[in-house]
């Protein structure tokens, strides 16, 4: 059934079906395939039906804000072949919208609804898009580029002074490491005023 | 989507009620939940619920030094966090075509064993207390507990080691580590006949084990489970066989298989497991000394260390499953993007929902424990 000392020509025989698939040999057992986003699914089809790629190991996300776009990684992998593939994809930001793949592989359900909630590509068919880490988050999606956690939280929580009794006695005796409010890491630089009030 | 992938929207009738299984319940693994609708104590519906221990690490390794996210990684997954750290290394060192000197893989080789021991040793403890057995439990985490001070005496940590770096490890085995390993190893082994009595061939746990949670070898492909539940349903996968790394292509070692799929499989597979890792760490026992040589590759100065721009995918078998990373460089100081593929995200969302539905509320605890599902990898 398979031809176990050439996958990798098996393979590429099933990649050279897809139309304007570029494929990089990056190791004995990697092999990257760069693919337009409407002929992926089809690429995947192809790959689970034809040469076992049964197993969806991953679907990871890339925000490239540079190029407007976002880069969608489906790593496959086949238990006959032992061969890993990974397709690269990029859609557009924005409306950051692609095509649920759950009906290939069901493991796909869980990957897409996280980066629907990371970074707001919404998947068209897929079973259940709702919230499932980030429950209570209202905000934008936290792992795009442009989210900058040090302001969101600047912007959106106060600040303790944190000198408790004790703290200030031990300064006084001249012990404890005394770093003020505005040298700490997550300092209020940008707040006018920044101060000692709690 | 097609049809037979469509469900209708239920309405629950009178007689159902919902419970909240966990974040805060005894027979839940971590701080996880489970929305369980029951009828009777036979539960119809099941929505999991995660994010309890979202600490956000894809989104702080962004922000932080490639060496920096060292001591980062390990506390992603909590009982079994020597992969992780492994993980790591190994993408920064594909990223920047770093060879890691073969002592220094053995060492790694020698850490992620010891880590599978352990991580096994508590889920067995945690499987017993689910069936009303809180003694293998106590035993479990004891004896998980002699590997701990060898982690202490290696690395400096117990259950954190943070003993890789990109390159290689930190430090080497200090002297006379190797005769306690052995001797611990030793204890190991003379453990498991009482091990068998108390818990893998007493019938309170058996009945309880046997025929809860199944999954067929069909199913568990479909839904992309991995690691010894995947190897229970028969089919004899694992990571460090198939898709070798570090050295395991040099060990000698059997990957155990069940064949029904079930909790008590499961559990029989993990039990194998415990002494395929004894017998690798024999192994690496009596290799390890011939193997001369650094424990790791020069690198540059690591806080101004820029690596170089590309991405790494790095597959390992933790004790789980397949643990896989995505990692990708700019070229910059920080990692670009790192996204973790912890195995229990496949069976402890999915799989879990479709197993618990249809069992009984006693079972939920067992099935979940059974499967080894690990919370802080899921939310990361």
């Amino acid at each position: 059934m398979t031809d176990t000392h050439l996958p990798v020509e098996r393979l590429s025989v099933i990649l050279g079906e897809v139309k304007e698939v570029k494929v990089t040999q990056r190791a004995t057992r990697r092999t990257r395939v760069d693919v337009a986003a409407d002929a992926l699914p089809a690429l995947l089809e192809l790959l689970k039906g034809r040469a076992g790629f049964v197993h969806l190991s991953a679907i990871s996300c890339v925000d490239w804000p540079d190029d407007g776009e976002f880069e969608l990684v489906y790593h496959l992998w086949s238990y006959e072949l032992n061969l890993l593939v990974s397709a690269h994809t990029r859609i557009a930001r924005d409306p950051g919208v692609y095509v649920s793949v759950y009906d290939i592989y069901h493991p796909a359900g869980f990957f897409e609804r996280d980066i629907h909630e990371m970074y707001g590509v919404y998947f068209e068919g897929a079973p259940d898009m709702q919230k499932f880490i980030l429950t209570e988050w209202d905000g934008p999606p936290p792992m795009r580029k442009e989210f900058d956690s040090e302001a969101w939280v600047n912007d959106h929580f106060d600040w303790q002074n944190y000198r408790p009794e004790w703290l200030i006695e031990l300064e006084q005796q001249g012990g404890g490491v005394v770093i003020p409010p505005d040298e700490q890491r997550f300092s209020r630089r940008d707040r006018k005023g920044s101060g000692d009030e709690s | 989507m097609r049809a037979e992938n469509y469900e209708a929207r239920r309405h629950p009738p009178s007689h159902e009620f919902e419970i909240n299984f966990g974040p805060n319940h005894p027979g839940i693994e971590g701080n996880y939940a489970l929305k369980v609708t029951v009828h009777g104590d036979q539960i119809v519906a099941a929505r999991a619920d995660g994010g309890y221990l979202h600490r956000g690490f894809e989104k702080l390794m962004e922000q932080r030094l490639w060496i920096q996210n060292i001591a980062l990684v390990p506390r992603i997954c909590v009982p079994d966090p020597a992969p992780m750290e492994v993980a790591y290394s190994m993408a920064v060192e594909q990223l920047c075509g770093l060879d890691v000197p073969a002592r220094a893989q053995w060492l790694r080789v020698l850490q992620l064993e010891l880590s599978r021991l352990a991580a096994h040793l508590f889920t067995f403890g945690g499987h017993a207390a689910t069936t009303g057995m809180y003694s293998p439990m106590f035993w479990g985490v004891a004896d998980r507990d002699q590997l701990l001070d060898l982690f202490e005496e290696l690395t400096g940590g117990r259950v954190y080691s943070i003993y890789n770096i990109p390159g290689g490890v930190r430090r080497d085995i200090p002297a006379g580590f190797l005769e306690r390993l052995s001797s611990t190893l030793d204890y190991l082994d003379s453990r498991l006949p009482d091990y068998d009595n108390l818990l893998f061939t007493n019938q309170v746990f058996v009945k309880r084990a046997k025929e809860t949670g199944a999954i067929t070898q069909a199913q568990a492909l479909e839904w992309g489970v991995t690691g010894p539940n995947l190897r229970a349903t028969g089919l004899g996968f694992d990571v460090r066989r198939d898709d070798p790394y570090l050295v395991y292509d040099e060990l000698d070692f059997d990957i155990p298989t069940e064949q029904p799929g079930d909790a008590w499989a499961r559990t029989l597979v993990r039990r194998s497991e415990l002494q395929q890792s004894v017998r690798i760490l024999r192994q690496v026992i009596d290799r390890l000394p011939g193997i001369e040589g650094p424990i790791r590759a020069p690198i540059p100065n690591p806080l101004a260390w820029k690596v170089p721009a590309g991405e790494a995918f790095v597959r390992i078998e933790s004790s789980k499953g397949e643990l896989s990373w995505y990692v990708v460089s700019d070229g910059g100081e920080k990692p670009y993007r790192v996204h973790i593929r912890g195995p229990s995200s496949m069976h402890a969302v999915q799989v879990l929902e479709h197993l618990v539905t249809g069992c009984r509320l006693e079972d939920v605890a067992q099935i979940m424990f059974s499967l080894d599902a690990c919370p802080p990898e899921v939310d990361r």
